[in-house]
C-alpha cells in the first residue's frame, strides 16, 4: 500500500489526534515560553518583551532566601514520609480485596474506601479541625473524659506529622487500590490454581504469585512518585498546617503563593518553578536509570 | 493568547489553584472582548462627540446575586446606568472579580493590558503601592482637579493624601465613614453570679479570668475559656498594643512596621511583654489551647455562642448583628448577658488600641484606559447629590424610613426592596461605611441599622472603639520593603503570637529571640533600615 492510498484511508486515525496534540503544545509546551521570566524583572505591565534581562540574580534572591530552604526541606520531607506511608498502603489494601471470595461485601468496601478521594481538602480540613482539635477536637474529649493528657495533634510539629500522613492514606489509600486491581485481573487464574495444587498457602500464594504479578505496575507508579518528590500539592499542606506547626507545614507550593500570587512578585516565583522542573526531571531520569539497571522495568 | 496569559500559565502549572484562576481568566477574557466589540463598535480611540463610551468598573463578586438579578445587572446597576450613563453617553459595565480571590485575579487584568476594566479597586495598599512603582496608573490628580470638584470636597484633603504614590495621585481612595474599631465584651452575668465588679485594668482581668476558670459560674462542665483568643487581629491588636510604652516620636516612625493597611508593633518596646501575658494566660489554662488555628473566629464566635468564654476583645459591632452571635447565645444560655467594656491599660493608663487609616479602597484608573476622564466623572457624580445616598439606602418607606435625617432600615421589608441593595457596598465604592455628613450621624445611622434590643449597647461598644486611639504612623514617602515584604512578614508575625504564647514558660525567651531573628532577616530589618532612613529624610527637610 502507498502512503498515498494509507492516508487516504486512514486519515480519521490521525485526525483524532490533532485534540490531544494541540492541547499538549498550548498548555504544556507552549508556556515554556514564560520561563524567561526568571531571567527578567517582571513588569505586569510591560510584559514578558517589555522588561528588563537581569541574568541570574533572581535566582541569587531565591537561593539566599531562608525560607526557601526551609520550605524545599519540608517537600522533601513530607513527600519522602509519604512514599514510605502512604505509597505501600494501597496495595497492601488491593491485596486483601483481591483475597476476598464475597462479591457484594468486596464492592461495599472498595466504595467505602473510595469515598475520601472524592471530599475536597478544604472540607477534609474541617474534619480535621473537629477530630484532632486539642481543646475540643473528638479525639481529645475522650482522653480528657477518661482521665489523661490531651495530645496535641495539631499544634505540636511532630504529632502533626502523623496526623498528616494518616489523613493522607485516608484520604488516597482507598483511590489507590483501583490500579493495583487492575493489574491483578491481569494474573493468570490458573497461576494460583496450580499452586493450589502444590500445596501453597495463602501467604506463599502472595508472595510467589500476586507481588510478582504487580511489580511492572509497582515500579512505574514508584518512578512516577519519585519524580514528583520536589512537588508537592498546594492543598494539603496549606489546609492541614498551621502557624504553629509552619516549621514543618511551609513547603514550596505554599512558598510560591505566597511570593508569587499574593505578593505579586512573578520573578521570584517562576524561579522556583524552573527549580522543581529541573529538579523533578533529574528524579525521574535517575529512578528510571536505577530501576532499568536492577530490574529491567522502566517507563522510558 | 497574549504574551502575558501565557506567562501567568508557567506559575500557575506549579498549584492547581493557580491553574484554576488562570482557567477563569481565559474564560473572562474570552467572555469580555466579545462584549467590547458588541458594544463599542470596535472604536478604543478618544470619544467623539455623540457617541457612546462603554466605561468598564470592577465589582466584587460575593456570589449572593437574589433570583432575577445578576451581579453585572440588578437595580443599582440600572439606576446607575439612567442617571449617570444616559446622562452623559456612557454605557456602564461591571466586570465582577470573586471577592475571595480579589488580589491575584486583579493581577491577571491588570497584565491582560487591553481587558482591564476602567476603574479596578483594592483593599491591599501593597498592590496599590506595586502597580504605581511599575508604572500602569494613570495619574488622577489633573483629572479630579478638573471632573472631580465634588468628589474632592468629599473626600478630603487627608484621605486624598493616602492615594499618592510619591507625590503623584494614582489612586482614590475611599472615605471610611467609622473609624473605630475594637470594644471588649465581658459576661455580665457570670460577674453577678461571682459577685466580682467589672474589670478596670490589665490587672484586675487577670483575677476575674482566673475566678471564671476556678468558679465556672457558666457551669460548662470544666470546658470553660475565659478569655476568647484567635489569630485574627481583633482578638490580640487590643491586647498586644496595651502593653506597648510611651515612645519618643522617632521610635514610632522608625520602629513601627506597617504590613498592608495596618502598623504593627513587633519592635515596639513593651511588645515583648504582651507575648508574655499571653504566654501565661496560656499555660495557665486561661485562654484556647487552639487559638492558633482558629484564623477565621469561627471556633471563638461558636464558644461564644454556646456560653464557654467568659471575656473577649472583638470589633465593636461584630457580635450584635441579627442571628449573630448575641442573639444566639441569648437563645442557647438563659439569662446570658454580654457588656462592652474597655479593659486593656497601658503603661499611662490608658485603653490604647488601634484605628481604622481614614481610607478604605483604592481605587485605581489603569494607564491603559481610554476612559481615565468618564471614570472619573463617574466617581465625581457617585459624590454628588444624594446619589450615594441613593445607592446606599434604596427607596424612601420600602427600603427605609427617615427619622431625623437618619434614614432607618425597616425592620421587615419586601424580597424585592431587601434583594435591591445586596450589593451595595460593593457598588457605592468611594464610601466604605454609610455616609450621612457626620460622624455623629454615621455612628447613629449605624446602630440603627441593628436590632432594636442592642441599641443602648451597641452605642456604648461604638463609643470605646473610638476611645484613646492610637493614631496610624504616615511616613512621606512609600517603603519599598514594605510592599516586598508585607505577605511574609505577616505570616512570620502571626507565627511568633503562636509559637511564643504556646511555648512552656522556661522556653519563652529562647523561643522569642529565635522568632523575632527570623522575621528581621526575613525583611524586618530591611523595613527598619528603609523607614529610619526616611525619618532622618523627613527632619532634615
Amino acid at each position: 500500500m502507498s502512503m498515498g492510498v494509507y492516508f487516504r484511508r486512514y486519515w480519521q486515525l490521525y485526525a483524532l489526534l490533532v485534540l490531544p496534540l494541540s492541547y499538549f503544545l498550548i498548555f504544556k509546551y507552549g508556556p515554556i515560553y514564560g520561563i524567561q521570566i526568571a531571567f527578567k524583572d517582571f513588569n505586569l505591565f510591560q510584559g514578558i518583551n517589555g522588561s528588563e534581562w537581569i541574568g541570574f540574580d533572581a535566582f541569587k534572591e531565591v537561593f539566599g532566601m531562608r525560607d526557601f530552604y526551609i520550605t524545599l526541606r519540608n517537600t522533601l520531607m513530607l513527600n519522602f514520609l509519604d512514599l514510605l506511608v502512604s505509597f505501600p498502603a494501597p496495595l497492601i489494601l488491593a491485596i486483601m480485596l483481591y483475597e476476598l471470595k464475597t462479591a457484594w461485601f468486596k464492592k461495599l468496601s472498595q466504595t467505602i474506601l473510595y469515598i475520601p478521594h472524592f471530599i475536597s481538602w478544604v472540607i477534609i480540613g474541617g474534619i480535621v479541625y473537629q477530630v484532632f482539635g486539642t481543646q475540643s477536637g473528638m479525639i481529645n474529649n475522650l482522653l480528657t473524659s477518661v482521665g489523661l493528657e490531651a495530645i496535641p495533634f495539631l499544634t505540636d510539629k511532630n504529632d502533626w506529622l502523623v496526623t498528616y500522613l494518616l489523613v493522607g492514606v485516608w484520604q488516597s489509600a482507598g483511590w489507590g487500590t483501583i490500579i493495583y486491581l487492575a493489574a491483578l485481573t491481569g494474573i493468570n487464574k490458573e497461576l494460583f490454581e496450580a499452586a493450589g495444587i502444590d500445596g501453597a498457602g495463602r501467604l506463599k500464594r502472595i508472595w510467589h504469585i500476586t507481588l510478582p504479578g504487580l511489580k511492572p505496575t509497582i515500579i512505574v507508579l514508584l518512578i512516577i512518585n519519585l519524580g514528583h518528590m520536589i512537588s508537592i500539592g498546594f492543598e494539603r499542606p496549606y489546609v492541614i498546617g498551621n502557624l504553629a506547626v509552619r516549621e514543618y507545614s511551609d513547603v514550596l507550593s505554599t512558598f510560591v503563593y505566597r511570593i508569587g500570587i499574593q505578593s505579586g512578585q512573578y520573578t521570584l516565583a517562576t524561579v522556583i518553578g524552573l527549580f522543581q522542573a529541573v529538579v523533578g526531571l533529574v528524579f525521574v531520569l535517575g529512578s528510571n536509570y536505577v530501576s532499568k539497571k536492577l530490574t529491567d522495568e522502566s517507563i522510558l | 493568547m497574549t504574551a502575558n496569559t501565557t506567562k501567568k500559565r508557567f506559575i500557575a502549572s506549579k498549584t492547581s489553584m493557580l491553574a484554576l484562576l488562570v482557567v477563569s481568566t481565559m474564560v473572562f477574557t474570552a467572555c469580555s472582548s466579545k462584549s467590547e466589540t458588541s458594544t463599542n463598535g470596535g472604536d478604543n480611540g478618544k470619544p467623539a462627540d455623540g457617541k457612546q463610551v462603554t466605561l468598564k468598573v470592577e465589582i466584587f463578586d460575593r456570589g449572593n446575586a437574589p433570583a432575577g438579578s445578576t451581579i453585572t445587572d440588578n437595580y443599582l446597576s440600572k439606576f446607575v446606568q439612567e442617571k449617570f450613563g444616559n446622562n452623559n453617553n456612557v454605557k456602564v459595565e461591571y466586570v465582577p472579580v470573586p471577592r475571595s480571590e480579589e488580589v491575584a485575579k486583579l493581577n491577571v487584568l491588570m497584565a491582560s493590558g487591553s481587558d482591564v476594566p476602567d476603574i479596578v479597586f483594592t483593599y491591599d495598599p501593597n498592590t496599590f503601592n506595586r502597580y504605581a512603582k511599575q508604572g500602569g496608573l494613570t495619574d488622577l490628580g489633573p483629572l479630579l482637579e478638573e471632573h472631580g470638584k465634588t468628589l474632592k470636597t468629599f473626600l478630603g484633603d487627608e484621605v486624598l493624601e493616602y492615594g499618592k504614590f510619591e507625590g503623584t495621585q494614582f489612586a482614590i481612595p475611599a472615605k471610611r465613614s467609622i473609624t473605630g474599631k475594637y470594644a471588649s465584651f465581658i459576661r455580665q452575668d457570670w460577674l453577678t453570679k461571682l459577685n466580682l465588679p467589672v474589670p478596670q485594668t490589665t490587672d484586675e482581668l487577670y483575677t476575674t479570668l482566673k475566678a471564671f476558670k476556678e468558679k465556672d459560674p457558666g457551669q460548662t462542665g470544666g470546658q470553660v475559656i475565659p478569655l476568647g483568643m484567635t489569630i485574627a487581629s481583633a482578638q490580640y491588636e487590643p491586647l498586644l498594643w496595651s502593653f506597648i510604652q510611651s515612645m519618643t516620636e522617632e521610635q514610632q516612625y522608625t520602629l513601627t512596621q506597617q504590613l498592608g493597611s495596618n502598623d504593627y508593633p513587633v519592635l515596639l518596646p513593651g511588645f515583648k511583654d504582651g507575648l508574655q501575658f499571653m504566654n501565661k494566660l496560656y499555660n495557665e489554662g486561661l485562654i484556647s489551647k487552639d487559638f492558633g488555628l482558629d484564623k477565621d473566629k469561627k471556633k471563638m464566635s461558636e464558644d461564644i455562642q454556646t456560653g464557654k468564654v467568659g471575656f473577649f476583645s472583638e470589633d465593636d459591632i461584630n457580635i450584635y448583628y441579627k442571628d449573630g452571635t448575641y442573639d444566639l447565645l441569648e437563645k442557647t444560655v438563659e439569662g446570658a448577658v454580654l457588656s462592652a467594656v474597655d479593659v486593656y491599660t497601658n503603661d499611662q493608663g490608658k485603653h490604647a488600641k488601634p484605628q481604622y487609616a481614614p481610607n478604605g479602597l483604592y481605587i485605581m484608573v489603569p494607564k491603559s484606559s481610554k476612559n481615565a476622564v468618564e471614570a472619573v466623572k463617574y466617581l465625581d457624580w457617585m459624590a454628588s447629590d444624594d446619589n450615594l445616598f441613593n445607592l446606599q439606602n434604596g427607596i424612601v418607606d420600602e427600603n427605609y424610613t427617615l427619622v431625623d435625617g437618619i434614614p432607618v432600615t425597616n425592620e421587615n421589608p419586601t424580597e424585592e426592596a431587601k434583594n435591591r441593595l445586596f450589593n451595595s457596598g460593593d457598588l457605592a465604592i468611594i464610601s466604605n461605611g454609610k455616609q450621612l455628613g457626620s460622624l455623629e450621624d454615621n455612628l447613629k445611622a449605624r446602630v440603627l441599622s441593628m436590632p432594636a434590643q442592642f441599641h443602648e449597647q451597641l452605642a456604648i461598644a461604638q463609643e470605646i472603639a473610638y476611645a484613646d486611639n492610637i493614631p496610624l504612623v504616615v511616613l512621606d514617602r512609600p517603603i519599598e520593603a514594605q510592599t516586598k515584604y508585607a505577605t511574609t512578614l505577616l505570616d512570620k508575625f502571626n507565627e511568633i503570637i503562636v509559637k511564643t504564647t504556646m511555648s512552656k514558660p522556661d522556653q519563652f525567651e529562647s523561643t522569642y529571640t529565635a522568632m523575632l531573628k527570623d522575621y528581621m532577616a526575613s525583611g524586618g530589618q530591611a523595613i527598619l533600615d528603609e523607614r529610619t532612613a526616611a525619618y532622618k529624610e523627613m527632619k532634615s527637610k
